[in-house]
């Protein structure tokens, strides 16, 4: 008996010690979906000119290997935390990714939605894919550079990295934007250009100032002595900075001028790719420094200021748009602001809603520009397109009563919780937000379903011929999508939990910082 | 045996609470469901779906059966023969809503509910859920009927999908269910989207006009749902809870001003459905370019919703007696005068918009909205007989409205026209098509004997006895726009000459009229007999609170005037014996002439020569009231569809500006300053 005790405890010991590695092991591997994509957009061109065929293969394989990955690591290593220095060198000196919940469901829906959008999937008409052929492998090659380069943003625990792939995101969406090649893309690309070099010189000021201020640009350690460093003007000017910079590609009101144009000329499934995707990402770093950094009511109400006058102005110029892309991006701009509005709200519930409505708008818009693909144009020539695509047609009608917030839908609840949260906040800007929100809905109902009806009107007789109903990857995207959202809008509850703990899990700042620098064990006891 | 048919029937029928001489009427039924139940088909299959259903909840069951029916119309809808299943559909419904025993009996929960994220969405019928849930699913029931036969075979002719239709109105009719039954603001708020956008469908349908109309119905409705959904969040804000035991706690404990913000939201968001001042201008072009059978389900029960939502938040959770207490700054007028003054405008407004109409469905659309207001002025009166008579409206006008736009669309289906220009003289062709117009006139423009006397009497009564003299003016009026224009629906479709394109016009098919006719015998019956609706209304009046209308079978009893229609009834058949008694004792006799083959004024008068005329029908009163039409609300709604296009077209400039980084400098400079 006395001797048994200790082979016990040594075979417990062996037992943890193994788990350990493993998890670090595993934990180590989500470093891949950043990296491959990375390499394999570097080797797309040399392949290209081995075999087309390979290299038009490569894409959809990263992204695969990169979602199972993700899943795997998950799976795991379980709902805790865990941050990952590379190299081996320890933060604050190293670089850090910081993977939680909420940073590994956006990385998967990184590599899942660059897939499920991979723009040469299920290409439409064969003489499309004739002339498709020779830009396909740069396409490809910006396609999965845009992939890491999200997928970093959503991981990366420094504020210097954040950067980084920011900018190549930009770059990368730069060439996506133009990649078809047309004289409107250009100039729409220009725009862009312009506002998101400005944005960058932007936070590159605030990064400046939060260095000069902190002397670090690590995220946890910027968390250990925000509250001494950066409160008052300085460290809000330096918010400020940073949400005119990131806000750039998170859609935020003034900041956010290229986005019509771009999404109007852009390919259908690169706009979805940035409506839904990369704007999420870009809010993400900006809710990651809110929680983290910029602990302060003031910079809440920054926030929710640009989210009322993003939702404001893009419901309105929605309700005047005449063709449907133009229509999504204003929608689009719209519902970005309506993330703003929900993350501006104090503690669990505002971050909660906020992650609700990103997941809702991202698996709501991109299958609508995913429908868009053929619907291009103005909003006349949809007359009686369900007659073609009835199916299409009728996933329309649905992803729009979601972003309406018709019960029992999922946006309904969403919209409810952000209403709620509001209220329970009380002051004059809360209500006007939600003031705000009821009014930019009606409208939002009004211009959704003045298209709905066109859909479904008689067809006009020799415009129905010109019009193709939507590729049948696009339809099938969407009927996923669809289902996404109302499996989603069944099981609400566990849903809305999930997302609960995932919300705690994030809002928990000293989390942040053990995860990152962790403790010696006996210090900790 | 426990439960068999015989045993439900029975059951159902002693739910009813009906006369001593129905009894040989029930054992007729009680007969045939005997032989049912002793075949072989029943005692295998019959009997434990029976038992099943026997078992359930009985609120549940009513879900079920309507979920149900929508359903099978989802995957039937295309049958020939879905017409005659939905009408067996509604009828169950029906029974099943009967079987709750809500009315007299206790308030009963379902046992389903729903739990989303710590909120839970429930349901309970109680009187006033058992009011409005008969109401609608009689409608459904009738409309089903009308338009289960030769309506539909024309409705498919025309390449319209009959699945869409039948869909259309089961979907009401379960979205109204789970609305009256709502026990919670989430429940109601789900209900509330399910009716707006089923009624949507319903309207949309057809394309073309509806569709337009249903549009501009859209960005009302959504707005109303807007305003309700704020309220919704503010009572949440202080109640911290969703249920109506607390909302009624949290409205006893709110200010002044925050009633105030609840009433002008809640009552805003419900007006629009049921048409009030000024939010009235989408309901006509809606409901009268609806499909023919889905007009007459919205035009008589749909803007009721909005009542309904006024009843439960305005009447029942604040009170009038609390609505006398808030003051409307600067004046001597209290809330409740506001929306009392708000529904009598209701009824004249639109009512004398309704008499320039030259389109038999949009005059009577135009109708309902002015009728939505004789029921909202019952109520704000607020006293036994007053109430009771605003709630009653709700029944008789629903029974006529129903029964008229039935026959209009009657006539509409063998004329192909509502045209008051283009028709006339059908009284020969269409006699008993007729007749229901002639009975659904008489009720709506409240005149004795039929139904709409009855409660539009009772609102007259309770306005003077409450000392309101100007409020029943201003009904009075509308009263007189209604007899009017009435006058010149019957006149113009079915009195004058008849045309020439009209001469083999047959009469309404069968299936159309049945329906028709059973709602013209309601009409009458409602009138001759209000006592049994008169009874639901005081279990209404009951549960919310109010003064109970102190009712008898022959109609009402007061010191200070009673009202006992079967006596009234009596006399005014007497007086018309006495007068056919005097026509055709001295010998009054008549020859029949065909209409083409006429002789006036010593010329005889062919088809070609037109003698009689009802173009521009009441040229010389519109010669003098005319002017009086402004369009001000129309004046109003464009301006405010122009001030929207004017802000979103400044909103679009901003993403238009040439040189966008500008703005962001400003934005930068903006933030920059207020932080520092």
């Amino acid at each position: 008996m006395t001797l048994e005790l200790p082979v016990d405890l040594l075979f417990g010991l062996n037992l943890d010690l193994n788990l350990d590695l493993t998890r670090v092991m595993t934990a180590n591997a989500i470093v891949l979906p950043v990296v491959l994509p990375l390499l394999a957009a570097f080797l797309m061109q040399p392949l290209a000119q081995v075999s087309r065929f390979l290299a038009r293969l490569l894409g959809p394989l990263v992204l695969t290997l990169g979602a199972w990955i993700i899943l795997n690591t998950w799976l795991e290593v379980g709902p805790a935390p865990f941050s990952v220095a590379i190299g081996g060198f320890a933060a604050p000196l190293g670089i850090v990714f910081y993977a939680d919940q909420l940073a590994l469901l956006f990385a998967l829906a990184v590599q899942v939605f660059t897939l499920l959008f991979w723009p040469g999937l299920g290409a439409g008409a064969k003489s499309e894919v004739a002339a498709d052929r020779q830009r396909a492998p740069r396409r490809d090659a910006l396609a999965l550079l845009l992939a890491s380069a999200a997928t970093g943003l959503a991981l990366s625990g420094d504020l210097f990295n954040i950067f980084v792939f920011y900018e190549l995101a930009a770059v990368a969406s730069f060439g996506l934007v133009c990649a078809d090649g047309s004289g409107r893309a250009w100039i729409a690309t220009l725009r862009y250009l312009f506002i998101s070099a400005f944005g960058s010189v932007l936070a590159l000021v605030g990064i400046a100032i939060l260095y000069l201020q902190t002397g670090t640009l690590n995220l946890a350690q910027l968390a250990q002595v925000a509250p001494e460093t950066l409160q008052g003007p300085i460290g809000l000017a330096a918010f400020a900075l940073l949400l005119i910079g990131f806000g750039v590609k998170a859609e935020l009101f003034p900041l956010n001028a290229w986005v019509p144009e771009v999404y109007a000329t852009a390919p259908a499934r690169v706009s979805a790719l940035l409506a839904g995707l990369v704007s999420k990402l870009a809010i993400l770093v900006i809710v990651r420094l809110l929680i983290l950094v910029f602990q302060q009511p003031e910079a809440s109400q920054l926030l929710l200021v640009l989210g009322v006058l993003g939702v404001l102005t893009g419901e309105f110029s929605a309700w005047r748009a005449q063709d449907f892309p133009r229509l999504l991006a204003f929608s689009s701009i719209g519902q970005l602001g309506l993330v703003a509005i929900a993350f501006s709200i104090d503690g669990t519930t505002g971050i909660l809603a906020g992650t609700a409505v990103a997941l809702h708008h991202l698996i709501v818009k991109s299958a609508l520009f995913g429908l868009a693909n053929r619907w291009s144009g103005g909003l006349d020539a949809l007359t009686g397109a369900a007659k073609g695509a009835p199916r299409a047609a009728g996933l329309f009608v649905l992803f729009a009563l979601s972003l309406i917030g018709v019960p029992p839908l999922w946006g309904f609840w969403i919209k409810l919780l952000i209403m709620v949260g509001l209220v329970q906040g009380g002051s004059p800007l809360d209500l006007l937000a939600l003031g705000a929100i009821l009014l930019a809905t009606a409208v939002e109902a009004h211009y959704l379903f003045r298209v709905a009806l066109r859909l479904y009107q008689p067809p006009v007789p020799d415009r129905a011929l010109r019009l193709a109903p939507p590729a049948r990857w696009d339809t099938g995207v969407a009927y996923l999508l669809g289902a996404c959202l109302v499996v989603i809008s069944v099981a609400i509850t566990p849903t809305t939990e999930a997302l609960r703990v995932l919300a705690q899990q994030t809002g928990d700042v000293l989390l942040y910082i053990d995860t990152v620098f962790p403790q010696p064990l006996a210090y900790k006891e | 045996m426990a439960t068999s048919p015989t045993t439900v029937v029975d059951q159902l029928l002693a739910g009813l609470h009906l006369p001593d001489g129905f009894d040989a009427v029930a054992g007729v039924i009680r007969e045939f469901l005997d032989q049912v139940t002793n075949s072989a088909i029943w005692t295998r299959y019959g009997q434990q779906s029976l038992e099943w259903l026997i078992g359930m909840n009985p609120v549940d069951r009513l879900f079920m059966l309507s979920a149900l029916t929508l359903l099978l119309m989802l995957l039937l809808g295309r049958l020939r023969s879905a017409g005659v299943l939905a009408v067996l559909l509604y009828g169950a419904q029906f029974a099943a809503l009967l079987s709750t025993d809500t009315l007299f009996g206790a308030p009963l929960a379902a046992a389903v509910r729903i739990t989303v994220a710590d909120q839970s969405l429930h349901w309970s019928y109680d009187a006033l859920s058992w009011f409005f849930a008969m109401i609608t699913i009689g409608t459904g029931f009738v409309t089903a009927w009308y338009a289960a036969g030769s309506w539909m075979r024309r409705y498919r002719e025309a390449g319209r999908s009959a699945r869409a239709f039948h869909v259309a109105l089961a979907l009401n009719c379960f979205g109204m269910l789970l609305l009256v039954g709502s026990a919670d603001l989430l429940s109601l708020f789900l209900g509330w989207e399910l009716v707006s956008w089923a009624s949507f469908l319903l309207m949309a349908l057809v394309g073309g006009p509806a569709a337009q109309a249903a549009l501009k119905y859209l960005a009302y409705a959504i707005s109303g749902a807007m305003l309700i959904l704020g309220a919704i969040a503010l009572i949440y804000g202080i109640s911290g809870s969703f249920e109506y035991d607390a909302v009624v706690a949290a409205i006893r404990s709110m200010t002044d001003a925050q009633v105030w913000t609840l009433l002008l939201l809640l009552g805003g968001g419900f007006a629009v459905k049921l048409g009030l001042l000024p939010f009235h201008l989408w309901q006509a072009a809606a409901y009268a370019e609806a499909p023919g059978a889905g007009s007459v389900f919205l035009g008589a029960i749909s803007a009721r919703m909005g009542l309904f939502g006024i009843i439960v938040f305005i009447v029942g959770m604040i009170g009038v007696s609390r609505l006398m207490t808030l003051e409307i700054p600067y004046t001597f007028m209290s809330s409740r005068e506001l929306i009392a003054w708000i529904a009598a405008l209701t009824i004249i407004v639109p009512t004398y918009t309704a008499l320039q109409q030259h389109d038999a469905r949009y005059l009577l659309a135009w109708h309902g909205i002015g009728q939505g207001g004789y029921m909202l002025l019952g109520l704000m009166v607020g006293d036994a007989v007053g109430s009771a008579g605003g709630l009653l409206h709700c029944f008789n006008y629903a029974i006529t409205q129903a029964a008229l736009l039935m026959a209009v669309f009657a006539v509409v289906h063998r004329t192909g026209t509502a045209d008051l220009n283009q028709l006339g003289g059908l009284v020969t062709r269409m006699p008993l098509t007729f007749l229901v117009l002639l009975f659904g006139i008489i009720s709506l423009a409240g005149l004795p004997p039929m139904a709409g006397f009855v409660s539009k009497w009772m609102v007259y009564r309770s306005l003077i006895t409450e000392g309101m003299p100007l409020l029943f003016v201003a009904a009075v009026v509308g009263t007189l726009g209604t007899i009017l224009s009435v006058y010149k629906l019957i006149h113009n479709i079915f009195l004058g000459q008849l045309r020439v394109e009209h001469q083999e016009v047959a009469e309404a098919p069968l299936s159309m009229l049945i329906p028709m006719l059973g709602l013209s015998a309601l009409i009458f019956l409602a009138g001759f007999i209000p006592g049994p609706a008169l009874s639901w209304v005081a279990q209404v009046q009951g549960q919310l609170g109010l003064p109970v209308v102190p009712w008898v079978l022959g109609g009402i009893v007061d010191p200070r005037g009673g009202l006992d229609m079967i006596w009234l009834v009596g006399i005014l058949m007497a007086g018309f014996g006495v007068g056919a008694l005097v026509f055709y004792g001295f010998g009054g006799r008549s020859r029949r002439v065909h209409q083409l083959d006429n002789y006036a004024g010593g010329h005889f008068l062919t088809a070609d020569v037109h003698y009689q005329y009802s173009d521009n029908f009441y040229a010389g009163l519109m010669h003098l009231i005319g002017p009086w039409y402004r369009g001000s609300f129309r004046w109003l709604e464009r301006s405010l569809a122009a001030t929207l296009d004017l802000v979103s077209f400044g909103a679009e400039g901003l993403y238009r500006l040439a040189q966008p980084t500008l703005l962001m400098l400003a934005a930068a400079v903006a933030m920059l300053a207020w932080v520092l």
